[in-house]
């Protein structure tokens, strides 16, 4: 079955509208291709894929050169803000972009909400 | 992103138009390409020597710069008799001969001009000693196509160890410099 593009980006509209302190967000494929996003403006989303897929595999083979098992997500925290990336099965990337007021528990509960909505379309 | 030396070398002969009629014309003066070999790689370790930086990884072990001219001599000669045609067996040594220059650190920047220096001092070679324009040419195309080798190592091996220590794919890899020469 196709994967529905517009679906995923219904979902991320949904998640980045309805959750405090989101700012973007975007699904893209290990390749850094982006499938779906809501960023910013001023992001290049291109930039913003390749990017988020690069940091994920990076994060992914510290993990195991490093004995740190598998890795759930990759934490950068700046002084502005958060981004979240999350693996989403074996085909995409998930990155999320959160302000710095943002409920840090709060956010692992709706990126893991989420990402079983992303994992539905994806599959 | 593991260069496949035959279907390379099949690639660079036809981008290159190193055609039926070089190879002959090639092949009928091996001997004297044999001839002019050693004083070729005067002219090419002379220009590699004239660099500070070139001239320490030369001489960097006893007997290094000897053998590496023993190379180029066999290396030259066989861009004349083509080893098997310009086949398996030499698209394999070419490729071979690329990975030592990375291994030795000779890259692109020194090999480029060091090598453009031969093309242009065996083709007075060849007037001098009254050989005609095809033979020329057709040992300036093989030389590119060697060429290619050479710098074609250097962007493999520089690609393979960025993927094996990131775990980043060939196509993730691409766009990260696509999109970051479009940076630049």
């Amino acid at each position: 079955m196709a994967i529905s593009t517009e679906k995923l980006t219904s979902i991320l509209q949904n998640f980045v509208t309805s959750t405090t302190d989101i700012q973007g967000a975007a699904v893209v494929t290990p390749d850094g291709l982006p499938l779906a996003a809501t960023l910013p403006g001023g992001m290049d989303e291109e930039r913003v894929s390749a990017m988020s897929a690069a940091m994920l595999s990076l994060g992914e083979r510290i993990g195991s050169e490093l004995a740190r098992g598998g890795i759930d997500r990759i934490f950068v925290e700046g002084d502005k803000g958060y981004g979240i990336l999350t693996s989403c099965g074996e085909d995409a990337v998930f990155l999320v972009l959160a302000d710095k007021a943002a409920k840090q528990g709060l956010l692992m509960l709706e990126i893991k909400r989420t990402l079983a909505d992303l994992k539905a379309v994806l599959m | 992103m593991s260069l496949e030396p035959t279907e390379f070398m099949s690639k660079m002969v036809s981008r290159i138009g190193f055609s039926a009629d070089d190879r002959k014309v090639l092949q009928s003066t091996a001997d004297w390409g044999l001839e002019i070999a050693p004083e070729m790689a005067d002219y090419f370790y002379e220009y590699l020597g004239r660099d500070a930086e070139m001239s320490a990884i030369l001489n960097e072990s006893e007997g290094r710069i000897h053998r590496l001219r023993e190379t180029f001599v066999a290396w030259f000669h066989e861009m004349f008799t083509g080893m098997d045609d310009w086949g398996d067996a030499y698209a394999e040594r070419r490729w071979r001969i690329g990975l030592i220059h990375v291994r030795i650190g000779i890259g692109p920047q020194h090999v480029v001009p060091a090598m453009a220096v031969v093309v242009h001092e065996a083709g007075k070679r060849a007037i001098a000693d009254g050989k005609d324009q095809q033979l020329r040419d057709a040992l300036a195309k093989i030389c590119m196509v060697d060429l290619a080798f050479i710098e074609q190592a250097y962007i493999e091996v520089t690609s393979a160890a960025v993927l094996k220590e990131t775990g980043w794919s060939e196509g993730l890899f691409r766009r990260l410099i696509a999109t970051g020469a479009g940076a630049m």
